[in-house]
C-alpha cells in the first residue's frame, strides 16, 4: 500500500493499473476519490495528495498490516502516567472529585493505548519475520542481516528493557496502582467500576507487555542468529575473492585456502620393486674381488710424468721471460714432446695468471715438432 | 597396542586428505564410537585426527611451504558459490547443504567477475569445474547423484569455518566478534 505523497499522475497510473472494469473512466474515479476525501491535498492548492488518515487506518486493519511502536512512544506513555499520578494525588488531597474522575479516565486511555500498541508491535514483528523467511524482495543476505539487526536494536531489545519486571514501566505501574487505591480510600470519588477497570488494565498490560516482547525476541532470535552466521560466512568469502581480484593468486598463500592433509608418497619404491632388487642380489653369480697392485712400480707412469712437466713449465719460463715466441720456445726447449703435449703446455702458460700474452707483429711462422709441424702467428709472453 | 578396526582403510583415506562423514560407512561409525582409540593410534605417527563439531573426521592439515594448485581452485570454487548464495539472500548453509545442484546451473560463469576470478586459478570452462567437483568427491565433500547432479556433504563445513575465520579478522566493516551477545 502506498502511504506517502502521491501526485495526480501517479494516482491516475494506479487507477488504470487496478481498474476492475472499463465502465468507469479514470477521470470519474479520480473525481470520486477527491470528492469523498479519500485522497486529500497535502496543503491547499498542492498537486500532491495523501491518503486520508481514517482510510489509511481502515486499510491497515483490513490488510492486517501493523506498525511497530517505538520505545520512545512507550516511554512517553510511562511519563504521561507519572504526570497523571501526580495530578491524581493532588486532586485527592484537595478532594477535587472532578479532577480525580478525569485522571481516572485518562489513565484508562493511556493503558488501553499501550495495550493496543504493544499488540500492533507484535504483529509488525511477526509480519517482518515472515517477510524475512520468504525473502520475497530477494535482498542479499548481508542486507537481511542488517535489517534484522535494526529490528532487534531499534524495537525489541530496548522494549524488553522497558517492560521487564524490574524496569521503568513496572515501577510506574506500581506507583499508579498505589495512587488509585489511595484515591478510592481517601476521596469522595466513588466510581468503583472505573477503579477496578484501571487496576485490571494495569495487571493486563504489565503481563501482556512482557509476554509480547519475549515472544518477539523468540521469533526474531533464531532468524537473527542464522542470518548473522550467514552474513559472516558471506563476508569471509567476499573478502577472499576481493583479495584474489586485487592482489592475484600469488598473494593468497596458505591463509585463504582450506588446508588438506596430503601424505607425500612420491618416489617411494613399491614392494614389487624391492623384491626384484633383492632377487637380483641373491641370484647374482659369484665372482672374485678385483685385485689391487700395492707394490711401487719401478717406472714413473707417463701421466704423472706429463703432469709434473706441465706443473714445472711456469717456473722454467719465469727464468727466461720475456719470450718473444712462446710456441717456438716450447718446441726448442722440449724437442721430445709431441705436438699435443706442446699445445697443452702452450695453453697452460697462456692461461697462467702471472703471465700476459700478446701477438707480435711478425707474420706467419712454421714450427717443427717431434711428430709434425704447425703454422701460426708468434705470441709474446711476459710477466703480468 | 591392538590396531583399531578398519585402521588401514581409514588411514589411507584420511592421509590423502579425505574427510569421513556418515556417507562413509563403516569407517564413520568406527571413528564415532572409538574416536579416542584412533586418535591415540595416529598421534605417534604424526597425524592429528580432528573430530569436527558437525560430526565428521579428518587429519589436521600440515602447513606446506608451497600450496598445491588444487587448494586455491577448491577455495575459489566454494567462495564463488557462497557469494552467489549471499547475493540471492539465501541462508548460506541451508542453501548449500540443503539441496541438490546441477553442473549446468552452477553460477560460476554467470558473471564476468566470477569468470575473471576462476581464470586466475586456471578454471576456464565446465570441464574444469567438473574436475574440481571430482576432487571434492575424492576428499569426501561431495556426492554425485547422477552424471550432472550432486550434493555437498557435511565436511563442506570446512569452507564455512574458513570464511568465519576470515571475517572475524578485524577489517572495520563488520563486527569482529561473532560470538558477541545478541543486542
Amino acid at each position: 500500500m502506498h502511504t506517502g505523497e502521491l501526485s495526480e499522475g501517479e494516482a491516475f497510473r494506479l487507477i488504470r493499473e487496478h481498474a476492475y472494469s472499463h465502465e468507469e473512466l479514470p477521470d470519474t474515479t479520480w473525481r470520486r476519490l477527491i470528492e469523498l476525501q479519500i485522497l486529500v491535498p497535502t496543503e491547499p492548492g498542492s498537486g500532491l495528495y495523501l491518503l486520508a488518515e481514517p482510510v489509511g487506518r481502515l486499510l491497515t486493519y483490513l490488510f492486517d498490516e501493523a506498525s511497530p511502536t517505538t520505545p520512545e512512544i512507550v516511554r512517553g506513555y510511562i511519563a504521561s502516567l507519572e504526570t497523571l499520578g501526580q495530578q491524581l494525588l493532588s486532586a485527592v488531597e484537595t478532594d477535587n472529585v472532578t479532577f480525580v474522575g478525569l485522571a481516572f479516565a485518562e489513565i484508562n486511555n493511556s493503558l488501553r493505548r499501550i495495550h493496543a500498541d504493544l499488540g500492533e508491535t507484535q504483529r509488525a514483528v511477526q509480519n517482518e519475520v515472515a517477510a524475512f523467511k520468504t525473502n520475497r524482495e530477494q535482498i542479499s543476505v548481508r542486507d537481511r542481516y542488517r535489517r534484522i539487526v535494526y529490528w532487534m536494536e531499534r524495537f525489541v531489545g530496548p522494549m524488553v528493557e522497558i517492560v521487564r519486571p524490574d524496569g521503568p514501566m513496572a515501577a510506574v505501574f506500581e506507583e499508579t496502582e498505589r495512587l488509585l487505591r489511595i484515591a478510592r480510600e481517601q476521596s469522595l470519588f466513588n466510581d468503583h467500576p472505573a477503579l477496578e477497570r484501571n487496576l485490571r488494565y494495569l495487571r493486563l498490560v504489565r503481563q501482556h507487555a512482557l509476554r509480547v516482547f519475549q515472544e518477539c525476541r523468540r521469533e526474531l532470535q533464531p532468524l537473527y542468529e542464522s542470518l548473522r552466521r550467514s552474513s559472516f560466512i558471506a563476508a569471509g568469502a567476499a573478502l577472499a575473492l576481493e583479495r584474489l581480484l586485487h592482489e592475484g593468486i600469488s598473494k593468497w598463500g596458505n591463509t585463504l585456502v582450506i588446508g588438506l592433509s596430503s601424505l607425500r608418497v612420491q618416489s617411494v619404491p613399491s614392494d614389487a620393486a624391492i623384491t626384484l632388487i633383492l632377487n637380483r642380489v641373491i641370484t647374482h653369480p659369484p665372482e672374485p674381488a678385483p685385485i689391487m697392485t700395492l707394490d711401487e712400480s719401478p717406472e714413473r707412469p707417463a701421466a704423472l710424468d706429463r703432469r709434473l712437466w706441465l706443473d714445472s713449465l711456469p717456473t722454467d719460463l719465469a727464468n727466461v721471460i720475456p719470450v718473444e715466441d712462446l710456441l717456438f720456445w716450447l718446441s726448442q726447449h722440449y724437442p721430445g714432446r709431441t705436438t699435443a703435449e706442446i699445445l697443452t703446455g702452450f695453453s697452460r702458460l697462456f692461461f697462467d695468471e702471472q703471465f700476459v700474452a700478446t701477438f707480435s707483429e711478425a707474420g706467419e711462422q712454421d714450427y717443427l715438432m717431434a711428430d709434425g709441424a704447425l703454422r701460426g702467428h708468434s705470441l709474446r709472453l711476459e710477466f703480468a | 597396542m591392538n590396531a583399531p578396526q578398519h585402521v588401514r582403510e581409514i588411514f589411507e583415506k584420511l592421509a590423502r586428505g579425505s574427510h569421513l562423514s556418515p556417507e562413509d560407512e563403516p569407517f564413520f561409525s568406527a571413528l564415532s564410537a572409538n574416536f579416542a582409540d584412533y586418535s591415540e593410534y595416529f598421534s605417534p605417527l604424526g597425524f592429528e585426527l580432528i573430530r569436527h563439531e558437525r560430526e565428521f573426521f579428518y587429519f589436521a592439515p600440515e602447513n606446506p611451504d608451497k600450496v598445491p594448485d588444487t587448494l586455491p581452485r577448491i577455495a575459489v570454487f566454494a567462495y564463488v558459490l557462497i557469494d552467489h548464495a549471499a547475493n540471492q539472500g539465501e541462508l548460506i548453509e541451508e542453501f548449500l547443504l540443503g539441496r541438490n545442484f546441477l553442473i549446468s546451473t552452477l553460477p560460476h560463469f554467470s558473471l564476468e567477475r566470477y569468470t575473471t576470478l576462476l581464470r586466475q586459478v586456471d578454471v576456464h570452462d565446465t570441464a574444469d569445474l567438473k574436475r574440481i567437483l571430482d576432487h571434492l568427491e575424492r576428499i569426501g565433500w561431495l556426492k554425485w547423484l547422477g552424471p550432472d547432479e550432486f550434493r555437498f556433504l557435511r565436511p563442506f563445513h570446512r569452507v564455512f569455518d574458513k570464511c568465519l575465520e576470515l571475517s572475524s579478522r578485524p577489517s572495520g566493516d563488520e563486527p569482529a566478534d561473532i560470538s558477541a551477545p545478541l543486542p
